[in-house]
């Protein structure tokens, strides 16, 4: 993201968690958006095109901040974003109904020096609870502007737009907060002693140094130690004697010396009335917080998901079956050679990727934005969050972790929403383990069918102890403590179901301009393959595992290795590769379990590898490979020794 | 008295965030700040988190037990519960 392209103009959206900047970024996006990685985080942005009069701009949704410490890898990520230069104007997206609490980042904002607009989003929300803002006193305040916004209607953003166009030209006066004197003078004397040298390595205004050192931030420390180790004891020895004065732990004087310029800044902006409440939400939300009424909530949130996953999803999928199938065969009918292996290959490509995205990304998805959008995912968490706390996992993992038993790929996408790098790549690896619905199905199709419905029940919650077992040997390797959750609970709300619908189809796309693509060249590669005849050569490689380690028939292994493309073309391939459809006549009742088992844990499918891939980076992908297949071998692997030795 | 102390329905004022930088700032950027008044509503569960009003900017924020006990309070009101 480093490239700029003459004449566009880069803007960056910034603000606390839940601000509705994403909304904003959604509303203005056009079809295409980009989603990567800074580089070497998993701490995600997003990035999209903008033409607005005549003008285009790159608008970058950065991850939400509270403040812009290193302590916290998504708001350093986003602090050095800002501190680069790389952003030609800011949007500072603050939600008016928090006016208070957001104002503390605007501050922070301010400080940096880098030019802004206040988006004063939810501002309709702010009057409902009776707070009007003066937006004009708040730019006289701040010397920004500021734009009363309703971003779920689409409210005031040509504006934004407008006021960054004018930005641009130049002429951004802001009006950082001046401390009480005792802090000035600090920040003075620590300003005459600069040195030049950290001057040069670090080209951003002094002042924002000096107050970072000052709020102990550790980047800007290391950074100060480094290069001139007397300057930062004297800064420390500064902070040391004005925490003194003023009887304050030294790690919050600062912050609380702009907390109070915040509570000022705040009451000189804005009138409280006395709010009216929205009775019928208030009611909802006080039955979904009471231990009953909330698991009795869960449950049926989680029934619903399940369903959509299920249901809906294999009627789909059935739907498209027959249709998609017969299109397969008739292309024997147009092609021959190589032209043929071209064709189907591509053509098997685009059936998987669409057998995914119609029957469960779209639902999934969908449940997913409702989920966010509404404010169900936080009561969820707060209800299981004691719970998955105990498996090393956190309130937050539970929807993943449900849209993992639809599809995996909705579910890897979903963990974007723990900000907690450590929490997400848990979470993240935990998802492959649980059988989502094209590992139900052989589940059902083998176990199901030929042993039993109390073994199948068995296999399941197995499969079950397995992902949260894995996850708590995950939580005791990495030994550093567990900061513990701390969320918003924002009001319940039914967003347009437009904002849904955009949000649903923009993650959809970032689906199908990666994911969908790598399954398409994979398909197309297996069917060269399979032209070439491999499938001896296969079975061969992977006889060590399938007769060695797991004690299956040879001809299994192509059927395992075609797995990784798709789950289910095991079950397909199944039938083909023994020779009959009668599977018991060939495997025995732990034989077909070993396979079960093997099947539902190892590598996952492209389409997951490739999710896992684009959210967390190659080495994800690949540990995730590694701890899977390891996983798989040794369980299936001890059931089918154990049958030998007993 | 920590914030996992207090009963629910109680209001209490924060006199003290003993805890880290890190802990400090996490907390703060949530607009818990020594002198906020906040009310217990609700205690999750299978020692779950806590559900807490920062009365002065009206929001919600749900809060873990561990980091609740590094905030010291003083109850203001207490309720009968």
């Amino acid at each position: 993201m480093n490239h700029k392209k003459t004449g566009e103009i880069t803007i960056a959206l910034a603000g606390q968690p839940n601000c509705g900047k994403s909304t904003i970024f959604n509303a203005v996006a056009g079809f295409r958006v980009n989603t990567g990685n800074f580089a070497g985080t998993t701490v995600s942005f997003t990035e999209t095109q903008v033409h607005f009069e005549g003008q285009t701009f790159r608008l970058i949704d950065l991850p939400g901040t509270y403040s812009i410490s290193s302590h916290d890898p998504a708001e350093k990520v986003a602090r050095d974003f800002l501190l680069s230069g790389q952003a030609d104007v800011v949007i500072n997206v603050v939600d008016s109904s928090l006016l208070s609490r957001s104002l503390e980042f605007t501050l922070q904002l301010l400080e940096m020096n880098v030019p802004m607009v206040i988006a004063l989003n939810m501002f309709d929300d702010a009057q409902k609870k009776g707070i009007e803002i003066d937006t004009r006193k708040l730019q006289e305040l701040t010397g920004a502007e500021a734009y009363p916004v309703v971003a779920v209607r689409g409210i005031g953003i040509p504006e934004l737009f407008r006021a960054v166009l004018k930005l641009t030209r130049g002429g951004f006066h802001p009006v950082p907060p001046v401390y009480d004197r005792d802090v000035e003078e600090d920040i003075q004397k620590l300003q005459e002693n600069y040195p030049a040298a950290l001057k040069t390595s670090l080209p951003i205004d002094p002042r924002f140094v000096i107050i970072r050192l000052l709020e102990m931030d550790k980047a800007f420390e290391q950074k100060a130690e480094e290069i001139d180790p007397d300057f930062s004891r004297l800064a420390a020895e500064t902070r040391r004697r004005s925490a003194e004065l003023h009887n304050w732990p030294e790690e919050n004087v600062f912050s609380s010396h702009r907390h109070a310029i915040v509570l000022n800044l705040f009451e000189q902006v804005t009138r409280v009335r006395p709010r009216s409440r929205l009775a019928v939400a208030e009611r909802l939300d006080r039955f979904l917080i009471n231990p009953i009424g909330g698991f009795l909530g869960v449950m049926v949130l989680f029934l619903l998901m399940f369903s959509a996953a299920f249901g809906l999803g294999n009627f789909i999928s059935e739907l498209l079956e027959g249709p998609l199938v017969a299109g397969g065969n008739a292309l024997g009918g147009f092609f021959s050679g190589i032209a043929l292996v071209i064709v189907s290959g591509l053509y098997s490509g685009m059936v998987a990727g669409a057998g995914i995205v119609l029957p469960y990304l779209i639902p999934l998805l969908l449940m997913m934005a409702i989920f966010e959008d509404t404010g169900l995912l936080p009561r969820i968490a707060f209800m299981v969050d004691g719970i998955l706390h105990r498996f090393g996992l956190h309130g937050k993992s539970v929807v993943p972790l449900i849209l993992g038993y639809g599809c995996s790929v909705p579910a890897l996408m979903a963990t974007r929403n723990l900000e907690n790098p450590r929490d997400r790549v848990r979470t993240m690896l935990i998802i492959p383990f649980i059988a989502c619905s094209a590992r139900t199905v052989i589940i059902l199709a083998l176990a199901g069918k030929y042993l039993g419905a109390f073994a199948t029940t068995l296999i399941y919650l197995g499969n079950l102890a397995i992902a949260l077992g894995v996850c708590f040997l995950l939580s005791r390797s990495g030994a550093k403590a567990d900061p513990g959750i701390i969320m918003d609970v924002p009001r319940l709300r039914m967003p347009p179901g437009r904002i849904i619908l955009k949000k649903v189809w923009l993650r959809l796309y970032e689906f199908l301009a990666f994911a969908w693509i790598v399954i398409i060249i994979s398909s197309l590669a297996l069917a060269f393959l399979s032209y070439l005849g491999i499938d001896q050569a296969i079975n061969g490689t992977l006889a060590p595992l399938s007769s060695g380690v797991l004690r299956l028939p040879r001809e299994i292994g192509i059927t395992l290795f075609l797995g990784i493309f798709r789950k289910e073309l095991t079950l397909i391939m199944l039938a083909q590769a023994l020779g009959t459809s009668n599977i018991s006549t060939l495997l025995s009742h732990t034989q077909i379990l070993v396979l079960v088992v093997f099947t539902v844990l190892y590598i996952p499918c492209i389409a997951t590898l490739s999710t896992l891939w684009k959210e967390g980076g190659w080495k994800l992908a690949a540990g995730s490979v590694l701890l899977n297949t390891t996983v798989a071998v040794v369980i299936a692997g001890a059931i089918a020794w154990t049958a030998v030795l007993l | 008295m920590t914030l996992v102390e207090i009963k629910e329905g109680n209001v209490a004022e924060i006199k003290k965030l003993s805890g880290g930088r890190s802990f400090i700032e996490k907390i703060q950027g949530f607009g818990l700040f020594v002198g906020s008044k906040v009310r217990l509503e609700r205690k999750a569960p299978f020692r779950g988190p806590l559900l807490v009003e920062d009365i002065e900017n009206d929001a919600r924020i749900m809060i873990g037990r561990g980091m609740a006990a590094k905030v010291e309070v003083e109850v203001l009101e207490s309720k009968k519960s």
